[in-house]
């Protein structure tokens, strides 16, 4: 209980549920009225209501739309902030942040034409400088390991990576 | 006597020892590899068998089989990424551990939880084969309906925190599960006409993503911390912490014992039913999920008692349990056996050798588990700038190769988001994973036990095991809502766990 | 900054050096000139892939060049076949296993963006594994004629491992010719569907062969009819279903396939190459022991003619699709 700043600001106890709340809220009614009806096909003849496709996704989805409902009231009502759920965590630079977001990218757009080893060298690259490693022969690493592991891939365990762009 | 002689001479040779060797440190490496799986390495493994003795042959992938139960647990605690599918459950518990600085003692206990469940699962291989799977054949889908409601409702047990999280991330896990072709009708569902979706979203990318990458995300939003040299060695397990996990672990290996003799159901589930069960009767309840150990030994109990159990429908009933039994099998007919009842009246010391070398395996996991956990341990000492970039590039190559193509990957990346957001806003992931397990398996069997009673809806009270789980089920439910209204914490929430699916 | 260099530089020849070593056997100007890759549709592990492995150990001897398998499952075969037909750089080097699949999927999957017949060459058909009509031991009926005759006042239950499965689409072509009132019961898998048939839960199947065969002499289960064009070796004393003559099912015909196709580009030099090397290795005792473990006959029909088959085949599964409801 060291500093309760943003509390109590009005009606709302815990805006991070209520606000997880009507995201789901949301997606749920888009799953039930759009979703449902125009992509999961119904075959013509039915004996029995239960057997349709569609049937335990519709009840997925009103539950889904209940329970988010709950969850909107439960977070205007009760305040959850002050459990230890790991919700709060001081944030770093943001640099670091996007530079991870990079290398995620570089991962899955680059994957199949830079081939895996270039891809992984180059986002294992720029997660050390992310962070930043100030160890200079852990930058070594970011070459052995993509190499090595590829070739154990390849090699060793048949997985067909996609080696080199040529 | 004559037979005992005739066993042991078919056992007693130096290449069924290599190969129960071979396979488990295969089976150890590569299960705790994210992404290559014990199913891969025994797949791949089976073309050498064709050219070695019958029992060598089997016992070799016997040995992968184990080794890979074990395995996936190791990178499950020390950097929470399950390694196979199985061990999702070990890291609930595992991974705050390690992160504690006890990854030895939950590494250790792991071990010897494992060790003691594939033991017990092999003396009910060796001594009730014949009852299990007169169990196994009456279990129809009406039966399995019932189990898939009674497994459903641990969901109440797992949503630690808030109630209405926990259902509503099992809901969205049921909901995914669901993408892809309709199991009856053939038709479409969800995949907005991509083939990547048509066989259901992929497993394995979704277990990586949902556990791996937030961690690594989570890393770099936060702001570099000195990395605090924790002695990954640690202390090992105590005898008092032993004790009191024994009885969870003998408990753990009996549900892995019967969901293991049942075709079809997993281990991953019987991990979980073992877990939620040992977190019930605890008196440590509280501290479940938060590095318990008694958590990993539940767990480890439940996906190895199904090992030696997914034999007993293989080698009386010929019926492949799961994908890797499914191999085994082909490995005994390449070998010009065919498993059922037939293998035990024509090759009657063939069986014994195998159980003998089945037995044998116990053993070897644990030296091998042990030295691999000396190795291991030492990645809890790297420091996390460097091991993350690392895992991160493991858990993209191993999507990748699940079905060979980038899809995954950006599967995986999907999931790491959706783990992330779920981390935020505090939503708890086991139940997610539950329901995306159990979520086409209550659907399938529903519709199933439909269509064979020809729409009567007597069928799903049709005998005593269908009762039984009835029972449980019912059980269940009423002890989640009798406690809710002796703790009264929340009481808004008393009257929605009942809608649970 | 040296030590970096010279690790980093370390790295890279080995990892050229070990792909220099794997490609040292292959000669130069003749076909193959290259690795040859054969593509499996499925996951490891399954009949396809095994089959798949044994080949490639035995075509590697033949062709005298490396053969690499490689898995890449998904949407029952047609992922990996989607991609070879997309054709590609190393085209001219890869085959693929094709099995019921192949046309089964043309039939079921909408909007193929390839030609199950034009696209491809037809190389050789190497196997092929008959299904049987099994009944649960204490089942009533003794004969194909006894069950056709009860399906027509009751509602009987068949079930299989997946829709679209070779399993599925006989039991749906029984109903169609047969005129009877079937209904298919699904399961995951015809491990998850055997206990069914055990325990009595489901009147009948068309399994695999190799699946069933332990439980048929075992007497756990009744073979009632083979699907195949003649009497398996395996089961001399049970008919095929075409033999009885009746209910139309003269015109069934049907077995699990499995042959290697190829793109449509592949050079005819290559062909050439591939069907010798194939000829023998059919012909040798290793083929022909794995295949009789499987319960299997070798392969009829190559080229043209397995061509033919495949567009026959492509059209009949079509119209069951079409009759069952199940082409979306």
């Amino acid at each position: 209980m060291s500093t309760p700043v943003h509390k109590r600001g009005g009606p709302i106890r815990d805006p991070g549920d209520v606000l997880a709340g009507v995201v789901l809220l949301i997606a749920s009614a888009i799953l039930l009225f759009h979703l449902i009806p125009n992509y999961i096909g119904e075959p013509p003849i039915l004996q029995n209501p239960m057997m349709s496709p569609r049937w335990l996704p519709r009840i997925v989805g009103w539950l889904l739309l209940g329970f988010s409902a709950l969850l909107i009231v439960q977070g205007l009502l009760v305040d959850n902030t002050d459990k230890e759920d790991g919700r709060r965590i001081e944030k770093g630079p943001r640099r670091r942040f996007a530079l991870m977001v990079v290398a995620l990218l570089v991962y899955v757009t680059l994957f199949e034409a830079l081939g895996a080893v270039i891809s992984g060298i180059l986002a294992t690259l720029i997660l050390f400088v992310a962070h930043p490693v100030r160890t200079w022969w852990v930058y070594g690493l970011a070459i052995v390991f993509p190499v090595v592991v590829t070739f154990l891939f390849v090699k060793v365990m048949n997985v067909p990576l996609p080696v080199m762009p040529f | 006597m004559e037979i005992i002689s005739e066993v042991l001479q078919l056992f007693l040779h130096p290449e069924n020892f290599l190969a129960i060797a071979l396979g488990v440190v295969i089976g150890v490496v590569v299960g705790s590899i994210p992404g290559l799986t014990a199913t891969m390495a025994v797949a791949l493994a089976l073309p050498f068998t064709f050219s070695m003795e019958p029992i060598a042959a089997i016992l070799l992938l016997v040995g992968i089989y184990k080794g890979g139960m074990y395995g996936g647990s190791i990178t499950a605690i020390l950097i929470r990424t399950p390694g196979s599918p199985a061990s999702a459950c070990t890291l609930l518990d595992g991974y705050p551990m390690a992160q504690q600085g006890h990854a030895k003692k939950a590494l250790k206990m792991a071990l010897y939880s494992s060790v003691i469940a594939d033991f017990i699962s092999n003396i009910a291989l060796i001594f009730f084969a014949a009852y299990l799977a007169k169990i196994a054949l009456n279990f129809g889908a009406p039966e399995f309906f019932w189990l898939i409601c009674f497994s459903l409702t641990i969901i109440i047990s797992l949503a630690s925190g808030s109630m209405i999280k926990g259902l509503l991330a099992a809901l969205l896990g049921i909901l995914l599960s669901l993408v892809g072709l309709d199991e009856v009708f053939g038709s479409q569902r969800l995949t907005f006409g991509n083939y990547n979706l048509m066989d259901s979203i992929s497993f394995i990318p979704l277990l990586i993503g949902l556990f791996a990458i937030p961690e690594i995300v989570e890393f770099y939003r936060k702001k570099a911390l000195p990395h605090i040299k924790a002695k990954a060695s640690g202390a090992s397990v105590t005898l008092s912490e032993m004790k009191r996990s024994l009885k969870t672990i003998v408990r753990g290996s009996l549900i892995g014992v019967i969901i293991g003799a049942i075709p079809g159901t997993g281990a991953t589930a019987a991990a979980f039913i073992s877990y939620s069960d040992a977190r019930r009767r605890s008196p440590r309840r509280d501290n479940f999920g938060k590095g318990e150990v008694e958590g990993v030994a539940a767990s480890e109990a439940g996906n190895n008692g199904v090992a030696g159990a997914t034999m007993i429908p293989l080698l009386s009933l010929g019926i492949p349990g799961d994908v890797i039994t499914a191999i085994i099998l082909g490995a005994f007919m390449v070998h010009g056996l065919t498993p059922g009842p037939l293998l035990f009246q024509e090759n009657l010391p063939l069986i014994y050798a195998l159980f003998m070398g089945i037995m044998f395996s116990s053993l070897v996991l644990l030296v091998v588990g042990n030295g691999a956990i000396k190795y291991f341990s030492l990645i809890a000492d790297i420091p996390k700038e460097i091991l993350f970039p690392i895992v991160l590039m493991f858990c993209v190559y191993g999507a990748y190769a699940v079905n060979n193509d980038t899809f995954d990957v950006w599967l995986m990346l999907g999931f790491g988001v959706l783990g992330y957001v779920f981390n935020r806003a505090a939503i708890p992931a086991a139940p997610f994973l539950i329901g995306f397990i159990l979520g086409p398996m209550f659907e399938d069997n529903l519709r199933r036990s439909l269509l064979i009673g020809g729409n009567d809806l007597s069928i799903f009270v049709r005998g005593p095991i269908a009762w039984f789980f009835i029972a449980l089920t019912l059980g269940s439910i009423l002890l989640a809502l009798y406690r809710y209204v002796t703790a009264r914490r929340l009481p808004t929430q008393t009257d929605t766990s009942q809608e649970a699916p | 900054m040296m030590n970096f260099l010279k690790a980093a530089s370390l790295a890279v020849c080995s990892g050229s050096l070990a792909m220099a070593a794997s490609v040292s056997t292959v000669q130069a100007d003749e076909w193959p000139t290259d690795d040859v890759r054969l593509v499996v549709p499925y996951a490891p592990g399954g009949t396809t892939d095994v089959l798949s492995r044994r080949v490639a150990d035995l075509l590697q001897e033949e062709l005298d060049a490396n053969v690499v398998v490689e898995n890449r499952p998904g949407a029952g075969s047609t992922v990996a076949t989607g991609r070879l037909a997309r054709g590609g750089r190393d085209v001219d080097h890869t085959i693929l296993m094709a099995s019921p699949g192949h046309t089964i999927g043309a039939a079921i999957y909408p909007d193929l963006a390839y030609d199950p017949v034009e696209d491809f060459v037809f190389l050789q058909n190497l196997i092929d594994i008959p299904n049987v009509m099994v009944v649960p031991a204490d089942s009533p009926y003794d004969s194909v004629e006894e069950f056709v005759e009860a399906a027509k006042e009751q509602n009987m239950t068949f079930s299989h491992s997946g829709v679209g499965s070779s399993i599925h689409m006989s039991g749906e072509l029984f109903k169609t010719l047969t005129e009877t009132n079937m209904t298919a019961v699904p399961f995951a898998g015809s491990g998850a569907a055997l206990p069914a048939l055990l325990g009595g839960d489901v009147d009948v199947s068309f399994e695999n062969m190799p699946t069933v065969l332990s439980h048929i002499k075992s007497g756990d289960l009744k073979a009632l009819a083979v699907t195949s064009a003649e009497r398996s070796e395996h089961l001399p004393d049970v008919p095929t279903l075409r033999e009885g003559g009746d209910y139309n099912l003269d015109q069934f015909v049907t077995t699990a396939w499995f042959g290697l196709i190829a793109h449509e580009s592949f050079p005819q030099e290559a062909q050439d190459a591939m069907r010798e090397a194939l000829d023998a290795v059919m012909q040798r005792e290793e083929f022909q022991n794995f295949a009789e473990q499987l319960g299997a006959e070798p392969g009829q029909v190559a080229g043209e003619e397995f061509k033919q088959f495949i567009a026959s085949e492509v059209e009949r599964w079509q119209e069951v699709a079409d009759q069952a409801g199940i082409s979306q």
